[in-house]
């Protein structure tokens, strides 16, 4: 299968980025005030999920590592060459990874479902493909 | 004639498939080096979640501590339920917790402590702890045994011991070994009674009450406040305050 233009694919992670700076950063705003995110769809499972030691790592948010995240992966989409392709590639795979581990502690674990959680880690895979399909059919030739 | 120009033909496209192969093996080695970072990459984080987990201990029968702190700092203090201080005092405080939460466990260990020595123990305010149960199904059975410890004046005990031997939310550690091991810990004396009352639908039934009790107060997230008294038009929600000193402003207004 032919992979579609670079610049198509850097375009759409742009847009993907961009909307994940969005979530993670309402996630992170929301938990610094002592409170959660509220679930659209209604329920308590935001709250949940953002009450559980898991929302932690290290002292420090989850969120706020989605939002690093996210700014690396829509620089290497703003930028050009070999380099922002492998860092792009290799932020996506690990935000992917980290993803499907937190959504397995949501489901398995927490025993509550966050949309906005679950939104991240959607944007997270759309990500890892569009920069895996970048990097393997891109890296090594010119920009 | 023919034979010497196809050798020069040759001869000019090797640079060019020299060229292409370079280049074709460069690709490979950037992408044998964008896989490994990858792989690397997600170690380091599979490592960092081990560490970060491996520093959340806690929620062992065996290893029950701190109850000497605990009891050092509500020695002296009335209890009557799962109420803190003197019955006269002015302002009530009303703590919603979980018993699973962690943040309920950091408020327990790093704020209430300021205002259990002052407010508190000074007969100024009283502390009302009800369990918001949000974090799963273990909360229910151990804020109930809390409630049942209430019943013998060593609520706040338990509530304290609770927290400071917290496990991992939902592992399942809120087994009937830990909530006795933390009711003996908190000093309950009648373990058999305490037993027997943790399980009735009566205590069961006053856990889902104060829990209904929070949501229709509007709170989204615990540990919640709320307090109450002459300086109050009824209850006044603060919601999760950042410190010690805004409970304590937030009783002396209600005052």
């Amino acid at each position: 299968m032919k992979a579609p233009a670079e610049g198509t694919l850097r375009g759409i992670a742009t847009f993907l980025a961009t909307f994940g700076i969005g979530v993670a950063t309402y996630i992170a705003i929301a938990d610094s005030g002592g409170g959660s995110p509220v679930c659209i769809a209604g329920g308590h499972g935001c709250q949940t999920v953002a009450e559980s030691s898991y929302s932690h790592l290290l002292g420090v948010n989850i969120a706020i590592f989605g939002i690093a995240g996210y700014v690396v992966l829509l620089a290497c989409a703003l930028l050009r060459g070999d380099a922002p392709r492998m860092v792009g590639f290799v932020f996506a795979l690990v935000g992917f990874g980290f993803s499907l581990y937190l959504t397995y502690l949501e489901l398995f674990t927490i025993d509550a479902i966050c949309q906005w959680c679950v939104a991240s880690a959607g944007l997270m895979t759309l990500l890892f493909v569009t920069n895996m399909m970048r990097m393997l059919a891109y890296v090594g030739r010119e920009p | 004639m023919s034979g010497r120009s196809g050798r020069e033909a040759r001869r000019e496209e090797r640079p060019y498939e020299d060229g292409r192969a370079g280049a074709a093996e460069r690709r490979r080695r950037l992408i044998q080096l964008g896989s490994a970072a990858g792989f690397l990459g997600l170690l380091a984080v599979a490592v960092v979640v081990v560490v970060s987990g491996s520093q959340s201990s806690g929620g062992d029968p065996g290893k029950i501590s701190g109850a000497q702190t605990v009891n050092t700092l509500l020695a002296g203090i009335p209890q009557k339920g799962l109420v803190l201080g003197e019955p006269s005092a002015k302002v009530t405080l009303l703590e919603f917790g979980d018993l699973q939460c962690p943040f309920c466990k950091g408020f327990s260990e790093d704020v209430l402590p300021q205002l259990i020595e002052g407010q508190v123990r000074h007969g100024e305010a009283k502390l009302d702890f009800n369990n918001y149960t949000i974090i799963g199904a273990q909360s229910t059975p151990a804020g109930a045994a809390a409630v049942a410890a209430g019943e013998q004046e060593r609520g706040w005990n338990f509530v304290e011991l609770f927290y400071r031997n917290q496990g991992a939310e939902n592992s399942g550690y809120v087994t009937d070994a830990f909530l006795t091991a933390i009711a003996k810990g908190a000093g309950v004396p009648k373990i058999a009674k305490w037993n027997a009352e943790r399980k009735s639908k009566r205590v069961l039934s006053e856990v889902a009450a104060t829990t209904a009790e929070a949501e229709e107060l509007g709170f989204t997230g615990t540990p919640s406040y709320a307090v109450g008294g002459r300086g109050t038009a009824g209850i006044e929600t603060l919601g999760t305050p950042d410190s010690a000193e805004d409970l304590e402003t937030a009783i002396s207004g209600a005052g």
